[in-house]
This record gives C-alpha cells, structure tokens and sequence, in this order.
C-alpha cells in the first residue's frame, strides 16, 4: 500500500507493506537513526516522534503514518535544543557504545518541547522506556539536569523543586 | 514480519464495524498495536480506529466520567477530568502501564480487548464499576465490565467494537488505594490489588476489591467486599479487616508461571488486599496505627 507522511518536515509518499512496524519502514527510508533492538517496545533504541509524541517505533504500525508527522533524529539535527541535549550528552561521557543515544534524545527532546516539569523525578519518568547498557543512566540523567538547568536559567532549584 | 494484505483506516465506529465485516477473508481492529505487535493476530486485514472518533475523554453533566475505547494511557494520566476522578486512581493505573513511549500509543481499550489476566488497567475500572459500550451497525449494548471478561484473550465482543467506558458519578468519591507488584517497575503485574470504598455518614456503603494477574480474567473479590460493607470506617477492626483480605485470597484462583508460583501471589493478595483497605481508609479510621506494614 501507499503512505504519505510528513517525514522531518517533508511530505513523502511511500510503497509500504500493510503489515510492516514503522521501524523498518523509516531505516528503508534511510533513517538509520531509529535503531533496531529488542523489537518489542522495551530499549527504546528505536524511539521517534509521532505527532510530536515518542513512540517506540517497533510496536507502531507504519501505515497509521499515514496523513501524520513522524520525526527522526535526522530531522532535529539542526534543532538548538537538540545540539545542546547532543553535547551535554557527549560531556557527561553519557555516549559509550552510542546504540541507545538516538532514543535517549529523542525522548527527552519530546519531554522537554512538551513543557514538562524538569526535576529528577520527571526526567527519570521520561527516561523510563530507554534502556542503556553501557553508561548506567547516572550520566544520561546528568546531561539532562544540566540543560534543564540552562533552559531555566540558572543552577538553583534542581532536583524536585519545581 | 506480520504478513497482513491490508490496512483499513476507519472515520467513525460505524464505519469501524462494516469495514471489519465486509471482508474478504478475518479482520481485525487495530488501535495502538502495542499488544498486536508483538503478538500478531492471525488475520487477512485490520480496521484502525485510532481516527474514528473514540479518543473523548468527557464528563457528563450528571458528573459521570467517560473514556473514549481508543484514549491513549499517557492522555488518560494527563487528564484533569482523570486526575479529579476516584482519588486520581485511574492515572495511577495508566501511568505504571509500560513505559512513556509505550502509553502514548496504547489504549485503554486495547488493554481491555486483548483480555490478558495482567490487563492493568481491568482492576481500577472494575473497582469504579465501569460500563463498557459496545457497538455493531445495528445496535448498541451496555455491559458492566465485571460481565466483560470470558477467559484468557476473549471478552463477549465477538466482531463488535468497544467504543468506551462509562464511571459512574457515584464512584467519583470513592477512597482507593492501589498497589501494583511487580519485579520490575516496568514488568506486568504478578498481583495487582485496587480497592474502592464508598462511605457515607461514616459508614461502608460500598466496597469493590478488583484484583489483576491471579486468576483467568481480573475479578471482584465480592466476598471479601461483603465483609465491609455496613461497617463503621471509625471503628472497624482489624481483625475483620484482615478476615476480609484472607476471604479475598480464598476467592482468587493463581496459577504458578515463570514470574511466580500461585501459592505467592495468593498470598500476595492476603498482604496487599490488607494493607490497600487500610490505605483507604486512612484518613478517618482509628485502627491505621499500622500503616500495614507489620500485621499479617
Ligand atoms: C513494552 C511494553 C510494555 C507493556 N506494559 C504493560 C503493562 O505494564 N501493563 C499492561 O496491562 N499492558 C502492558 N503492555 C501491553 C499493551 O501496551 C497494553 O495492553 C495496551 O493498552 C494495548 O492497547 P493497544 O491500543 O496498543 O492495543 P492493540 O494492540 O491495538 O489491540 C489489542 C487487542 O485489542 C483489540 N482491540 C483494540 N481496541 C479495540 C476496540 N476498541 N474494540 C474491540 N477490539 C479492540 C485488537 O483487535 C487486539 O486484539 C505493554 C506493552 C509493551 C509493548
Ligand atoms: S527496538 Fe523498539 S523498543 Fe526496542
Ligand atoms: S551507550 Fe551503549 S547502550 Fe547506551
């Protein structure tokens, strides 16, 4: 069947199968950031945004795509809030094998557009369907504080106060 | 891959059951597909109803509280209507389903549907006493949710769509307490134990006790529940209190499986069954010394 999405911005059109996750159907598009691990909804190495929502993209089906926006990391590269989450994600040394970081930021880019509450607490919260096997979360955890910190101005009042 | 020969979209619920059944071959609904994709149904094409119109979330006048079958459980754990309902019980629920990324595409309907014995948002909506509407071409039908659930993976649906849940304006004011065990934050339940209380003028109207993953299909410990009912929430004891949790894990039916034996989740619902009465009755009883932890 065919789809027509808007992928990043643009509007594709697309030869899908009806049965096929959007997972597959966007590395085909050569999207080689939404990455392939478990296949079950549970790493969230293949996270991306659908209507401005993350979703795990192995458990949705491409075809709902259909007259929607999807959003890879490939479309946000030039995003200022995504550069900042991308290098204090690298400063922290919350990169190692790199496999879970496109989730990581797409998930907590979609936390932070949504104008969600920045503690701990709500950052864990958005962290919750991304597993990292190698850096252990702390750091990942870290880098987010960080810019939370920055987009609220000032180091005050982090961890649980607002 | 799941090999399907076509993918349906449907605007509205009518349109939803007459795609479904026009064939050719099986089809099925799709809403989120985070419990069809990782277990494909054995079908030929399947119906979307993420678009047709069944994502309310409303509150009647009367105060009643309606939930569209295909809301998402992240829209369900943001809602003020939710937050306001039943102690924000329901949010509860929705937001330890998954993780985030899982509840912004699976729907409350979908958890219901697919009618696991785990189904974690079953036990609050069977505690509020939820209706489930139910629609074909020709007719619609009303349920309680307690009648829903036939036995692992069917419900008395058939073909037919569910298109949402009534709660009841009564149930608004319930005192509830919840406990999901898990091994996991993230895991399906081995146990989970809601209980809804009713009180008025001081006394237990209305008790539910709604118990997930320890029998076929979520239940109503409606023994246990008896047990409360009429009881003074100043003075009950603890004695009946715990008679009442014992009633309840004698009515529940587990099975061992990898995640645990039968003879802990039954015991399980002892302990939790226990501790959530007390938890709902917090504010007023004189008994909650013992916040639940050390009495057996
Ligand atoms: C990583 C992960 C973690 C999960 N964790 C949990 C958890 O903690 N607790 C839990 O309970 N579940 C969990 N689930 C299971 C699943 O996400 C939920 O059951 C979810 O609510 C299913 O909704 P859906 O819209 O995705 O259903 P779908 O997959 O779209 O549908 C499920 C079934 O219901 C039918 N159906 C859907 N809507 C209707 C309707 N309106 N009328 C008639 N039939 C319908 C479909 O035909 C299908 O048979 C998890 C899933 C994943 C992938
Ligand atoms: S590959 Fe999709 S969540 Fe793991
Ligand atoms: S950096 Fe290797 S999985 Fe996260």
């Amino acid at each position: 069947m065919k789809i027509e999405m808007e992928l990043n911005g643009r509007a594709v059109t697309h030869e899908i199968d009806p049965g096929a996750n959007l997972l597959s159907v966007l590395r085909g598009m050569g999207q080689f950031s939404v990455k392939l691990g478990c296949e079950t909804g549970d790493c969230g190495s293949c996270t991306v945004l659908l209507d401005g929502e993350p979703v795990n993209s192995c458990v949705v089906a491409a075809a709902r795509t259909h007259s929607h926006k999807v959003t890879t990391l490939e479309g946000l590269l030039g995003d200022p809030l995504m550069k900042e989450l991308q290098q204090e994600l690298v400063d922290k040394g919350a990169v190692q094998c790199g496999y879970c970081s496109p989730g990581i930021l797409i998930s907590l880019y979609a936390h932070f557009r949504a104008g969600n509450e920045l503690t701990d607490h709500h950052l864990r919260e958005a962290l919750t369907g991304n597993l990292c096997r190698c850096t252990g979360y702390v750091k990942p955890l870290e880098a987010a504080l960080t810019v939370a910190q920055n987009q609220q101005g000032g180091p005050d009042e982090q961890g649980g106060a607002s | 891959m799941w090999e399907l020969k076509e993918y349906r979209f449907a605007a509205t619920a009518q349109e939803a059951g007459a795609l479904r059944r026009q064939g050719p071959g099986k089809g099925a609904y799709i809403a989120g597909g985070t419990d069809m994709y990782l277990q494909p149904v054995d079908c030929d094409f399947v119906v979307d109803i993420n678009n047709a119109g069944l994502s309310d979330i409303a509150r009647t006048p009367a105060g009643d509280l309606f939930l569209g079958a295909a809301t998402t459980l992240h829209n369900i754990a943001t809602n003020p209507l939710v937050a306001d309902f039943a102690e924000g019980m329901l949010i509860q629920a929705a937001s330890h389903c998954g993780n985030r990324p899982v509840r912004s595409t699976a729907t409350v309907g979908g958890n219901l549907c697919h009618a696991l014995p785990s189904a974690d948002m079953a036990p609050v909506l069977l505690a509020l006493d939820a209706t489930c509407y139910i629609a074909d071409e020709e007719s619609q039908e009303s349920v309680p949710l307690a009648d829903f659930f036939v036995s692992p993976r069917v419900t008395v649906l058939d073909d037919r769509l569910l298109v949402g849940l009534a709660l009841p304006a009564e149930a608004a004011t319930r005192r509830c307490a919840s406990y999901k065990l898990t091994r996991s934050a993230e895991d399906i339940s081995l146990v989970q134990v809601v209980v809804a209380l009713g009180v008025e003028n001081g006394k237990i109207e209305t008790a539910r006790i709604a118990l997930g993953a320890v029998a076929p299909v979520p239940m109503r410990a409606v023994l246990a529940e008896a047990q409360l009912v009429g009881q003074s929430v100043a003075d009950i004891s603890l004695d009946l209190v715990a008679d009442a949790a014992a009633i309840a894990a004698g009515e529940c039916e587990p099975r061992d499986d990898h995640r645990a034996s039968a003879e802990y989740r039954r015991d399980m619902v002892r302990v939790l069954t226990r501790r959530q009465i007390m938890k709902a009755l917090h504010d007023e009883t004189t008994i909650t010394k013992d916040s639940g932890g050390t009495v057996a």
